[in-house]
């Protein structure tokens, strides 16, 4: 099962559907205040970040369709493989079977489908959402792990947030 | 009924609360009581009053020793009038001790944290916070072994830390000391507090620190391995 969308049809969608596809199928949380192109925009992200598999087909532009009117290029529509972030495909139908991995940045937390990539496209790509410092290290179940650690599923991962210097 | 020896080193905006929280327990508890050491250098003063809890000006550690003996009389109070340092730690710090780190800098919390490590048994809870957020740490030692990991372990800003001890100040540096909410401060007190209760009275430590934002309502405990 894969999910794609483009921009445009995410757009068309309303602000309180694109959430709850957040919630509910992407597992992307810390959306509900955010406005619309923001949410559209780590959707897209999310897909980009979905690991590639040996059998994806690259994204790939769809040809030109119909006359043209001027000389600028027109896309029409953009035809590309994604991977499903969907780990047991056995699954019953309408079960809940996304793997996700507590990620936590001091005070701040949450469940994110981030298995197999790295801690430092995780930390990329949850900067603002749990405000992780760019030279933050992470900790992977309590101990300290290189930026190129894959995670895995039943992980718990912490980026260390400075300690409070006043008192 | 057992004598705990506390030491409660920082008297501003976190210590100043957290004295008076922790003696209320202490003195009414049936089942401790404690002789506290308050250490501070520093003066009460007029900008102290949005955020720090005292009747009168003067050195910190002497009011508030003054303030807690009315009202707490089962609890020994003594008081330490300097700063913390390198070279007094150890008329400060006794081995057993309890000690609450409420200071505002992360030179103090390295060599408290430092000297504790060369203590056999010690149990050392910090907090520190920023304006809207905090975090408090835990860091307890048996037998001349680490149960949770000490303050610079996870933090190299406190290993190596890049500002200055108090008496290192100018007293112009001293007196651009940056804004801070109550709020805040309550916070970091309230944590410590919790640790304490967690520690020393149900002697449960496998959380050894705790972060807090006040923006986002939110708090998480961290479970660490010793390093």
């Amino acid at each position: 099962m894969g999910l794609c969308f483009t921009r445009e049809e995410l757009e068309e969608r309303t602000a309180k559907d694109l959430k709850r596809l957040c919630v509910d199928e992407l597992g992307l949380v810390g959306m509900s205040k955010k406005p619309k192109d923001e949410v559209v925009s780590a959707i897209l992200n999310n897909f980009a970040m979905a690991p590639k598999g040996e059998g994806d087909a690259p994204a790939t532009i769809a040809p030109l369709k119909g006359p043209s009117t001027s000389n600028a290029k027109e896309i029409t529509g953009i035809e590309f493989a994604a991977r499903s972030i969907m780990t047991k495909p056995s699954a019953r139908k309408g079960d809940k079977t996304t793997t996700t991995i507590h990620v936590s940045c001091g005070a701040s937390s949450g469940n994110f489908p981030v298995a197999g990539k790295t801690v430092k496209e995780v930390g990329d790509f949850l900067r603002e959402v749990l405000n992780v410092d760019e030279l933050s290290t992470g900790i992977v179940n309590g101990n300290a792990v290189d930026a190129d650690y894959k995670l895995k599923e039943g992980d718990n991962l912490e980026y260390l947030k400075p300690a409070g210097k006043k008192g | 009924m057992p004598r705990l020896g506390i030491v409660i080193i920082g008297l501003g905006g976190v210590g100043s609360i957290l004295s008076e929280r922790l003696c209320r327990f202490l003195n009414f508890s049936k089942d401790l009581t404690a002789d506290i050491l308050l250490v501070d250098g520093d003066e009460y003063e007029t900008k102290n009053f949005e955020r720090q809890e005292f009747t009168r000006m003067g050195n910190k550690a002497d009011i508030k020793a003054t303030e807690l003996t009315m009202k707490f009389s089962n609890i020994r109070f003594d008081i330490f009038e300097a700063f913390i340092s390198k070279d007094n730690i150890n008329e400060v710090i006794m081995e057993g001790d309890i000690v609450f780190l409420c200071v505002d800098n992360h030179k103090s919390r390295m060599i408290v944290s430092n000297y504790c490590k060369e203590l056999k048994n010690i149990t050392l809870i910090s907090g520190g916070n920023e304006y809207t957020d905090g975090n408090v740490q835990i860091y307890l030692r048996k037998g001349g072994k680490d149960l949770t990991p000490d303050l610079c372990a996870y933090h190299p800003e406190i290993q190596n830390p890049d500002d200055k001890l108090p008496d290192e100040m100018s007293c112009q540096e001293l007196s651009e000391s940056e804004p801070q909410l109550y709020f805040t401060n309550l916070g970091v007190a309230t944590f410590m507090c919790w640790s304490f209760y967690n520690v020393v009275v149900r002697e449960e430590y496998e959380r050894s620190e705790v972060y807090f934002d006040i923006l986002n309502m939110t708090a998480d405990a961290k479970i660490r391995t010793v390093v």
